[in-house]
Protein backbone atom coordinates (compact mmCIF):
# COMPACT_ATOMS: atom_id res chain seq x y z
CA UNK A 1 0.00 0.00 0.00
CA UNK A 2 1.40 3.26 -0.75
CA UNK A 3 -2.18 5.06 0.02
CA UNK A 4 -1.13 8.09 1.60
CA UNK A 5 2.20 8.71 0.04
CA UNK A 6 1.59 10.26 -3.30
CA UNK A 7 -1.05 13.79 -1.92
CA UNK A 8 0.43 16.24 -4.06
CA UNK A 9 0.58 20.11 -3.20
CA UNK A 10 3.02 22.86 -2.26
CA UNK A 11 4.50 23.05 1.11
CA UNK A 12 2.13 25.48 2.35
CA UNK A 13 -1.26 23.57 1.09
CA UNK A 14 0.61 19.93 2.71
CA UNK A 15 0.92 21.95 6.20
CA UNK A 16 -2.89 21.11 6.95
CA UNK A 17 -3.20 17.63 5.49
CA UNK A 18 -1.71 14.90 7.75
CA UNK A 19 -2.81 11.31 7.91
CA UNK A 20 -2.37 9.25 10.97
CA UNK A 21 -2.46 4.89 10.04
CA UNK A 22 -2.59 2.05 12.64
CA UNK A 23 -1.52 -1.16 10.85
CA UNK A 24 -0.82 -4.57 12.67
CA UNK A 25 1.71 -7.05 10.63
CA UNK A 26 -0.06 -9.99 9.24
CA UNK A 27 2.69 -12.35 10.37
CA UNK A 28 3.85 -10.53 13.45
CA UNK A 29 1.13 -8.72 15.91
CA UNK A 30 -2.23 -9.06 14.01
CA UNK A 31 -3.98 -11.60 15.97
CA UNK A 32 -5.35 -9.81 19.11
CA UNK A 33 -4.78 -6.45 17.16
CA UNK A 34 -8.59 -5.49 17.40
CA UNK A 35 -8.92 -3.58 20.77
CA UNK A 36 -5.48 -2.04 20.35
CA UNK A 37 -6.77 -0.10 16.84
CA UNK A 38 -10.11 0.31 18.57
CA UNK A 39 -7.80 2.15 21.23
CA UNK A 40 -6.24 3.82 18.62
CA UNK A 41 -9.41 5.18 16.94
CA UNK A 42 -10.68 6.27 20.20
CA UNK A 43 -7.15 8.49 21.32
CA UNK A 44 -7.74 9.32 17.57
CA UNK A 45 -11.37 10.75 17.98
CA UNK A 46 -10.37 13.18 20.84
CA UNK A 47 -8.25 15.51 18.41
CA UNK A 48 -11.37 16.12 16.43
CA UNK A 49 -10.08 14.32 13.11
CA UNK A 50 -12.00 15.71 9.71
CA UNK A 51 -12.13 12.02 8.46
CA UNK A 52 -11.26 8.22 9.83
CA UNK A 53 -11.93 5.18 8.07
CA UNK A 54 -10.34 1.97 6.89
CA UNK A 55 -10.35 -0.34 4.05
CA UNK A 56 -12.72 -2.83 5.09
CA UNK A 57 -15.52 -0.46 6.13
CA UNK A 58 -15.45 2.45 4.70
CA UNK A 59 -15.17 6.40 5.85
CA UNK A 60 -17.15 7.73 8.69
CA UNK A 61 -18.50 10.79 6.52
CA UNK A 62 -21.15 8.40 4.70
CA UNK A 63 -24.39 8.89 5.30
CA UNK A 64 -25.78 7.37 8.28
CA UNK A 65 -22.32 5.80 10.22
CA UNK A 66 -22.22 5.85 13.85
CA UNK A 67 -18.30 6.70 15.14
CA UNK A 68 -18.43 4.21 18.15
CA UNK A 69 -20.46 1.36 16.18
CA UNK A 70 -18.08 2.13 13.65
CA UNK A 71 -15.10 1.70 16.10
CA UNK A 72 -16.32 -1.58 17.85
CA UNK A 73 -16.47 -3.44 14.75
CA UNK A 74 -13.01 -3.47 14.08
CA UNK A 75 -11.35 -7.27 13.76
CA UNK A 76 -8.18 -8.03 14.71
CA UNK A 77 -5.75 -7.32 11.85
CA UNK A 78 -7.40 -4.42 10.62
CA UNK A 79 -6.15 -0.74 9.78
CA UNK A 80 -7.59 2.26 10.80
CA UNK A 81 -6.61 5.95 9.95
CA UNK A 82 -7.56 9.22 11.08
CA UNK A 83 -7.08 12.64 8.90
CA UNK A 84 -6.14 15.60 11.11
CA UNK A 85 -5.61 19.11 9.53
CA UNK A 86 -3.06 20.77 12.09
CA UNK A 87 0.06 19.97 13.65
CA UNK A 88 -0.65 20.59 17.08
CA UNK A 89 -3.22 17.92 17.04
CA UNK A 90 -1.06 15.82 15.05
CA UNK A 91 1.57 16.30 18.11
CA UNK A 92 -0.69 15.46 20.79
CA UNK A 93 -1.84 12.11 19.10
CA UNK A 94 1.80 10.96 18.69
CA UNK A 95 2.23 12.15 22.17
CA UNK A 96 -0.44 9.63 23.25
CA UNK A 97 0.05 6.99 21.26
CA UNK A 98 3.34 6.74 22.62
CA UNK A 99 1.76 6.58 26.40
CA UNK A 100 -0.92 4.08 25.44
CA UNK A 101 2.28 1.70 24.19
CA UNK A 102 -0.50 -0.06 21.62
CA UNK A 103 2.66 -2.41 20.19
CA UNK A 104 0.86 -2.01 16.83
CA UNK A 105 2.70 0.08 14.52
CA UNK A 106 1.46 3.45 13.75
CA UNK A 107 2.76 5.98 10.74
CA UNK A 108 1.97 9.30 9.79
CA UNK A 109 2.07 10.88 6.37
CA UNK A 110 2.74 14.92 5.89
CA UNK A 111 5.78 16.68 5.78
CA UNK A 112 8.72 14.93 6.78
CA UNK A 113 10.18 17.53 8.97
CA UNK A 114 6.91 18.21 11.09
CA UNK A 115 6.32 15.16 11.77
CA UNK A 116 10.19 14.09 12.68
CA UNK A 117 10.13 17.58 15.29
CA UNK A 118 6.40 15.54 16.56
CA UNK A 119 8.58 12.44 16.92
CA UNK A 120 11.44 14.17 18.82
CA UNK A 121 8.99 15.66 21.16
CA UNK A 122 7.26 12.72 22.09
CA UNK A 123 11.04 11.27 23.05
CA UNK A 124 11.17 9.26 19.95
CA UNK A 125 13.32 8.96 16.92
CA UNK A 126 11.60 8.06 13.52
CA UNK A 127 12.12 4.50 12.22
CA UNK A 128 11.78 4.07 8.76
CA UNK A 129 10.54 7.14 6.33
CA UNK A 130 9.04 7.10 2.33
CA UNK A 131 9.61 9.51 -0.10
CA UNK A 132 7.91 10.09 -3.17
CA UNK A 133 9.69 10.85 -6.65
CA UNK A 134 6.85 12.30 -8.42
CA UNK A 135 4.95 11.07 -11.21
CA UNK A 136 6.65 9.60 -14.52
CA UNK A 137 5.62 8.49 -17.78
CA UNK A 138 2.93 9.45 -20.08
CA UNK A 139 2.05 12.86 -18.18
CA UNK A 140 0.94 14.29 -20.87
CA UNK A 141 -2.60 12.32 -19.85
CA UNK A 142 -2.56 14.21 -16.65
CA UNK A 143 -5.24 16.98 -15.73
CA UNK A 144 -4.62 20.63 -14.50
CA UNK A 145 -2.64 20.38 -10.58
CA UNK A 146 -5.44 21.55 -8.69
CA UNK A 147 -7.48 18.36 -9.63
CA UNK A 148 -4.18 16.30 -9.16
CA UNK A 149 -3.97 17.53 -6.14
CA UNK A 150 -7.78 16.49 -5.01
CA UNK A 151 -7.63 13.28 -6.37
CA UNK A 152 -4.34 11.96 -4.85
CA UNK A 153 -6.06 12.66 -1.77
CA UNK A 154 -7.79 9.56 -1.82
CA UNK A 155 -4.74 6.86 -2.46
CA UNK A 156 -6.55 4.10 -4.15
CA UNK A 157 -7.67 6.90 -6.97
CA UNK A 158 -11.22 6.59 -6.23
CA UNK A 159 -12.14 10.03 -6.67
CA UNK A 160 -12.48 10.47 -10.63
CA UNK A 161 -11.39 13.97 -12.36
CA UNK A 162 -14.40 13.94 -14.10
CA UNK A 163 -16.18 14.00 -10.32
CA UNK A 164 -13.71 16.81 -9.42
CA UNK A 165 -14.88 18.92 -12.11
CA UNK A 166 -18.44 18.23 -11.81
CA UNK A 167 -18.60 19.59 -8.02
CA UNK A 168 -16.36 22.73 -9.38
CA UNK A 169 -18.75 23.53 -11.98
CA UNK A 170 -21.49 22.75 -8.86
CA UNK A 171 -19.85 24.82 -6.61
CA UNK A 172 -19.74 27.80 -9.56
CA UNK A 173 -23.15 27.28 -9.96
CA UNK A 174 -24.37 27.56 -6.81
CA UNK A 175 -25.90 23.69 -6.43
CA UNK A 176 -23.80 22.38 -3.69
CA UNK A 177 -21.44 25.18 -0.75
CA UNK A 178 -17.49 23.70 -1.45
CA UNK A 179 -17.91 22.57 1.74
CA UNK A 180 -21.01 19.69 0.39
CA UNK A 181 -18.62 19.35 -2.52
CA UNK A 182 -16.01 18.75 -1.03
CA UNK A 183 -18.00 16.14 1.57
CA UNK A 184 -19.27 14.17 -1.54
CA UNK A 185 -16.03 13.53 -2.52
CA UNK A 186 -15.14 12.17 0.13
CA UNK A 187 -17.60 9.82 0.09
CA UNK A 188 -15.77 7.82 -2.60
CA UNK A 189 -13.00 7.41 -0.41
CA UNK A 190 -13.15 3.86 1.00
CA UNK A 191 -10.21 4.17 3.52
CA UNK A 192 -11.11 7.62 4.98
CA UNK A 193 -7.73 9.10 4.18
CA UNK A 194 -9.42 12.12 2.22
CA UNK A 195 -9.19 15.75 3.68
CA UNK A 196 -12.02 17.44 2.89
CA UNK A 197 -11.02 20.49 4.76
CA UNK A 198 -8.11 20.58 1.90
CA UNK A 199 -10.17 19.18 -0.75
CA UNK A 200 -13.10 22.42 -0.11
CA UNK A 201 -9.89 24.74 -0.04
CA UNK A 202 -8.54 23.51 -3.48
CA UNK A 203 -12.44 23.71 -4.66
CA UNK A 204 -12.46 27.41 -4.16
CA UNK A 205 -9.15 27.75 -5.77
CA UNK A 206 -10.60 26.02 -9.35
CA UNK A 207 -13.97 28.01 -9.02
CA UNK A 208 -11.97 31.26 -8.49
CA UNK A 209 -9.65 30.28 -11.24
CA UNK A 210 -12.11 29.42 -13.36
CA UNK B 1 -19.73 -2.99 -13.82
CA UNK B 2 -23.01 -3.63 -15.82
CA UNK B 3 -25.97 -1.61 -16.15
CA UNK B 4 -29.54 -2.89 -16.31
CA UNK B 5 -31.21 -1.24 -19.37
CA UNK B 6 -34.38 -1.70 -18.42
CA UNK B 7 -33.48 0.25 -15.15
CA UNK B 8 -31.49 2.80 -16.46
CA UNK B 9 -33.01 6.18 -17.12
CA UNK B 10 -29.90 8.02 -18.54
CA UNK B 11 -29.36 10.20 -15.82
CA UNK B 12 -26.01 10.43 -16.01
CA UNK B 13 -24.65 10.28 -12.53
CA UNK B 14 -23.00 7.90 -12.95
CA UNK B 15 -20.54 8.90 -15.80
CA UNK B 16 -19.16 11.90 -13.55
CA UNK B 17 -18.36 9.41 -10.75
CA UNK B 18 -16.25 6.45 -12.98
CA UNK B 19 -12.69 6.45 -12.21
CA UNK B 20 -11.69 5.33 -15.59
CA UNK B 21 -14.47 7.85 -17.62
CA UNK B 22 -15.74 4.63 -19.12
CA UNK B 23 -19.68 5.09 -18.42
CA UNK B 24 -20.87 7.32 -21.54
CA UNK B 25 -24.68 7.54 -22.83
CA UNK B 26 -25.70 5.45 -25.66
CA UNK B 27 -27.84 6.51 -28.64
CA UNK B 28 -31.23 4.95 -27.08
CA UNK B 29 -30.48 7.56 -24.16
CA UNK B 30 -29.08 5.08 -21.51
CA UNK B 31 -25.86 4.45 -20.48
CA UNK B 32 -23.24 2.25 -20.81
CA UNK B 33 -20.15 0.71 -19.31
CA UNK B 34 -17.19 -0.01 -21.75
CA UNK B 35 -16.10 -3.62 -20.50
CA UNK B 36 -12.66 -2.90 -21.89
CA UNK B 37 -12.02 0.54 -20.16
CA UNK B 38 -14.10 -0.45 -16.82
CA UNK B 39 -11.50 -1.61 -14.14
CA UNK B 40 -14.65 -3.28 -11.88
CA UNK B 41 -13.39 -1.03 -9.24
CA UNK B 42 -17.04 -0.25 -8.23
CA UNK B 43 -16.77 3.05 -6.93
CA UNK B 44 -19.75 4.14 -9.07
CA UNK B 45 -22.34 1.53 -7.39
CA UNK B 46 -21.09 2.24 -3.61
CA UNK B 47 -21.08 6.03 -4.12
CA UNK B 48 -24.65 6.17 -5.54
CA UNK B 49 -27.31 5.33 -3.01
CA UNK B 50 -30.16 3.30 -4.63
CA UNK B 51 -33.32 5.10 -4.93
CA UNK B 52 -35.48 2.41 -6.10
CA UNK B 53 -38.00 4.11 -7.68
CA UNK B 54 -39.79 2.48 -10.71
CA UNK B 55 -37.99 3.44 -14.10
CA UNK B 56 -41.32 3.67 -15.55
CA UNK B 57 -42.35 6.48 -13.43
CA UNK B 58 -39.36 8.26 -13.45
CA UNK B 59 -39.38 8.09 -17.34
CA UNK B 60 -43.30 9.61 -16.72
CA UNK B 61 -42.40 12.23 -14.70
CA UNK B 62 -39.88 13.46 -16.61
CA UNK B 63 -41.74 13.50 -20.29
CA UNK B 64 -44.37 15.81 -18.14
CA UNK B 65 -41.69 17.81 -16.68
CA UNK B 66 -40.50 18.35 -20.74
CA UNK B 67 -43.62 18.79 -21.59
CA UNK B 68 -43.74 21.99 -19.33
CA UNK B 69 -40.03 23.25 -20.25
CA UNK B 70 -38.83 21.87 -17.18
CA UNK B 71 -36.50 19.52 -15.98
CA UNK B 72 -35.12 17.68 -12.82
CA UNK B 73 -32.21 17.66 -11.72
CA UNK B 74 -31.16 14.62 -9.21
CA UNK B 75 -28.93 14.58 -6.34
CA UNK B 76 -25.65 13.64 -7.35
CA UNK B 77 -24.80 10.75 -5.37
CA UNK B 78 -27.91 8.58 -6.49
CA UNK B 79 -29.12 6.30 -9.00
CA UNK B 80 -32.33 6.72 -9.06
CA UNK B 81 -33.48 3.39 -10.05
CA UNK B 82 -30.47 1.11 -9.07
CA UNK B 83 -29.75 0.42 -12.38
CA UNK B 84 -25.85 -0.60 -11.67
CA UNK B 85 -25.33 -4.31 -11.03
CA UNK B 86 -21.66 -5.67 -10.22
CA UNK B 87 -21.20 -8.60 -12.59
CA UNK B 88 -19.74 -12.14 -11.17
CA UNK B 89 -16.71 -12.02 -12.47
CA UNK B 90 -14.39 -14.88 -13.86
CA UNK B 91 -10.84 -15.12 -14.13
CA UNK B 92 -8.90 -13.48 -15.49
CA UNK B 93 -11.42 -10.41 -15.10
CA UNK B 94 -11.79 -10.60 -11.70
CA UNK B 95 -8.11 -9.62 -11.33
CA UNK B 96 -9.36 -5.93 -12.62
CA UNK B 97 -11.69 -6.08 -8.81
CA UNK B 98 -8.63 -7.34 -6.90
CA UNK B 99 -6.85 -4.66 -7.60
CA UNK B 100 -8.82 -1.71 -8.12
CA UNK B 101 -11.35 -2.23 -5.49
CA UNK B 102 -9.94 -1.73 -2.11
CA UNK B 103 -12.74 -3.75 -0.87
CA UNK B 104 -12.31 -6.78 -2.35
CA UNK B 105 -9.27 -9.01 -1.18
CA UNK B 106 -7.11 -9.82 -2.64
CA UNK B 107 -6.52 -13.55 -2.58
CA UNK B 108 -2.52 -13.57 -3.00
CA UNK B 109 -1.88 -11.09 0.20
CA UNK B 110 -4.85 -11.92 2.09
CA UNK B 111 -5.65 -7.71 2.77
CA UNK B 112 -8.12 -5.49 0.60
CA UNK B 113 -5.87 -3.40 -2.00
CA UNK B 114 -3.06 -3.90 -4.53
CA UNK B 115 -0.34 -2.96 -1.89
CA UNK B 116 1.47 -4.73 0.98
CA UNK B 117 2.73 -3.78 4.23
CA UNK B 118 6.23 -2.43 2.64
CA UNK B 119 7.81 -0.16 5.30
CA UNK B 120 4.51 0.61 7.60
CA UNK B 121 5.19 -2.38 9.87
CA UNK B 122 8.73 -2.44 9.30
CA UNK B 123 10.18 -2.03 12.42
CA UNK B 124 8.49 -5.76 13.10
CA UNK B 125 8.94 -7.15 10.04
CA UNK B 126 12.42 -6.42 9.32
CA UNK B 127 11.17 -5.93 5.48
CA UNK B 128 13.84 -2.80 4.44
CA UNK B 129 16.99 -3.39 6.63
CA UNK B 130 19.97 -0.92 7.44
CA UNK B 131 21.61 -0.43 3.71
CA UNK B 132 18.47 -1.74 2.15
CA UNK B 133 15.97 0.68 0.03
CA UNK B 134 12.28 -0.13 -1.03
CA UNK B 135 11.15 1.11 -4.14
CA UNK B 136 7.49 1.27 -4.92
CA UNK B 137 6.75 1.54 -8.99
CA UNK B 138 2.61 1.97 -8.89
CA UNK B 139 1.34 2.31 -12.66
CA UNK B 140 -1.51 3.72 -13.67
CA UNK B 141 -1.59 6.32 -10.66
CA UNK B 142 -2.82 8.93 -10.31
CA UNK B 143 -6.36 8.37 -12.04
CA UNK B 144 -4.86 7.10 -15.26
CA UNK B 145 -5.70 3.11 -14.91
CA UNK B 146 -2.79 0.79 -16.08
CA UNK B 147 -3.10 -2.57 -18.46
CA UNK B 148 -0.70 -5.34 -17.40
CA UNK B 149 0.96 -5.41 -21.14
CA UNK B 150 2.27 -2.07 -20.15
CA UNK B 151 3.01 -3.37 -16.53
CA UNK B 152 5.22 -6.06 -18.20
CA UNK B 153 7.38 -3.57 -19.92
CA UNK B 154 8.20 -1.73 -16.46
CA UNK B 155 8.89 -5.42 -14.89
CA UNK B 156 10.91 -6.71 -18.04
CA UNK B 157 13.21 -3.38 -17.24
CA UNK B 158 13.36 -3.93 -13.52
CA UNK B 159 14.10 -7.64 -13.94
CA UNK B 160 17.86 -7.61 -15.67
CA UNK B 161 18.71 -5.85 -12.96
CA UNK B 162 18.47 -8.23 -10.18
CA UNK B 163 16.25 -6.56 -7.34
CA UNK B 164 14.60 -8.70 -5.18
CA UNK B 165 11.03 -8.30 -6.23
CA UNK B 166 8.76 -8.51 -3.35
CA UNK B 167 6.94 -12.33 -2.89
CA UNK B 168 3.98 -11.21 -1.29
CA UNK B 169 2.92 -8.19 -3.57
CA UNK B 170 -0.14 -9.03 -5.84
CA UNK B 171 1.93 -7.76 -9.13
CA UNK B 172 4.83 -10.39 -8.34
CA UNK B 173 2.80 -13.11 -8.01
CA UNK B 174 1.85 -12.53 -11.11
CA UNK B 175 5.58 -12.48 -12.55
CA UNK B 176 6.10 -16.01 -14.72
CA UNK B 177 9.79 -15.60 -13.75
CA UNK B 178 10.74 -12.67 -11.48
CA UNK B 179 14.61 -12.63 -13.66
CA UNK B 180 13.08 -11.77 -16.74
CA UNK B 181 9.89 -9.39 -15.29
CA UNK B 182 7.55 -11.52 -17.62
CA UNK B 183 4.12 -11.73 -16.70
CA UNK B 184 1.57 -14.65 -17.13
CA UNK B 185 0.20 -13.67 -20.77
CA UNK B 186 -3.35 -14.19 -19.61
CA UNK B 187 -3.78 -11.00 -17.81
CA UNK B 188 -1.40 -8.98 -20.04
CA UNK B 189 -4.99 -7.45 -21.70
CA UNK B 190 -6.72 -6.66 -18.31
CA UNK B 191 -6.37 -3.04 -16.92
CA UNK B 192 -6.53 -2.16 -13.32
CA UNK B 193 -6.75 0.98 -11.17
CA UNK B 194 -3.38 0.64 -10.34
CA UNK B 195 -0.58 -2.25 -9.24
CA UNK B 196 2.36 -2.08 -7.70
CA UNK B 197 5.72 -3.44 -8.48
CA UNK B 198 7.70 -3.49 -5.20
CA UNK B 199 11.32 -4.49 -5.15
CA UNK B 200 14.12 -3.80 -2.37
CA UNK B 201 17.36 -3.68 -3.10
CA UNK B 202 21.00 -1.98 -1.93
CA UNK B 203 21.30 1.78 -1.39
CA UNK B 204 23.64 2.44 -3.76
CA UNK B 205 22.12 0.48 -6.58
CA UNK B 206 19.14 3.18 -6.37
CA UNK B 207 20.14 5.45 -9.22
CA UNK B 208 20.54 2.58 -11.50
CA UNK B 209 16.74 1.35 -10.44
CA UNK B 210 15.95 5.11 -11.13
CA UNK B 211 17.80 5.10 -15.11
CA UNK B 212 16.08 2.06 -15.86
CA UNK B 213 12.71 3.60 -14.93
CA UNK B 214 13.56 6.76 -16.68
CA UNK B 215 14.11 4.97 -19.65
CA UNK B 216 11.28 2.91 -19.74
CA UNK B 217 8.79 5.50 -18.95
CA UNK B 218 8.68 6.63 -22.50
CA UNK B 219 7.07 3.07 -23.50
CA UNK B 220 4.52 3.24 -21.46
CA UNK B 221 1.12 4.48 -21.92
CA UNK B 222 0.20 5.49 -18.92
CA UNK B 223 1.76 7.35 -15.69
CA UNK B 224 3.77 6.05 -12.76
CA UNK B 225 4.03 7.38 -9.17
CA UNK B 226 7.67 6.43 -8.03
CA UNK B 227 8.29 5.76 -4.18
CA UNK B 228 11.69 5.22 -2.04
CA UNK B 229 11.76 4.25 0.92
CA UNK B 230 14.45 3.01 3.74
CA UNK B 231 15.26 2.25 7.63
CA UNK B 232 16.53 5.37 9.54
CA UNK B 233 19.97 5.65 11.38
CA UNK B 234 19.55 6.17 14.78
CA UNK B 235 19.61 9.92 14.39
CA UNK B 236 16.35 9.83 12.52
CA UNK B 237 19.02 10.37 9.22
CA UNK B 238 17.15 9.30 5.92
CA UNK B 239 20.08 7.03 4.05
CA UNK B 240 18.14 6.92 0.72
CA UNK B 241 18.02 10.95 0.18
CA UNK B 242 21.79 10.98 -0.34
CA UNK B 243 21.39 8.47 -3.26
CA UNK B 244 18.44 10.23 -4.84
CA UNK B 245 19.64 12.81 -5.11
CA UNK B 246 23.47 11.39 -6.46
CA UNK B 247 20.94 9.97 -9.26
CA UNK B 248 20.06 13.48 -10.27
CA UNK B 249 16.09 13.29 -8.63
CA UNK B 250 14.48 15.39 -6.04
CA UNK B 251 12.10 14.24 -3.39
CA UNK B 252 9.17 15.14 -2.12
CA UNK B 253 8.91 17.42 0.96
CA UNK B 254 6.21 15.02 2.24
CA UNK B 255 6.07 11.39 2.82
CA UNK B 256 5.66 8.44 5.11
CA UNK B 257 7.08 7.84 8.20
CA UNK B 258 6.75 5.04 10.21
CA UNK B 259 7.14 6.63 14.01
CA UNK B 260 8.70 2.53 14.85
CA UNK B 261 6.06 1.82 17.99
CA UNK B 262 5.54 -1.81 17.13
CA UNK B 263 6.20 -4.83 19.01
CA UNK B 264 7.82 -7.22 18.93
CA UNK B 265 10.94 -5.09 17.18
CA UNK B 266 12.18 -7.00 14.84
CA UNK B 267 16.53 -7.67 15.55
CA UNK B 268 18.75 -6.99 12.93
CA UNK B 269 21.83 -9.44 12.85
Amino acid sequence: MTNTLHRRGTRDSLKNDYVVFSLPARSVNAQGSAPKVQEFMRICLKYNPVNMGDGRHGNVLKDNVDIQEFIAQKKDGEMAAAVFTDMEAVQKVIAELIEADLGISINVSGLLEEVQTCCRKGGIERHSVEHSLGIWGAKDRLPERETLEVNTLCGHGLVSFNLIRKMVEYVKLRRLTAEEAAGTLAKCCECGVFNPVRAEQLLLKMVKKE
Amino acid sequence: MEIDKEKCVGCGNCHAVCTMGAIYLEEDGKSVANQEECVECSTCYRFLRNEGYMPWLVRAVRKVLSAFRLGYLAKVDVCPTGALTPPELKWPRSIRAAFSDPIVVHPGTGIGGRGTEEIKCNEVTGRIRKGEAGLVVEMGRPGTGAYFRDIEKVAMALAPLGPFFEPKNPVIQLLEDPKTGKIKGEVLGEKVLSAIIEMKTSLERIPEILQALEKVQKEIDTVISVGVSSRCLADGTIPHMEWVRKAGYSLSPNGKTNIGLGRPRFQED
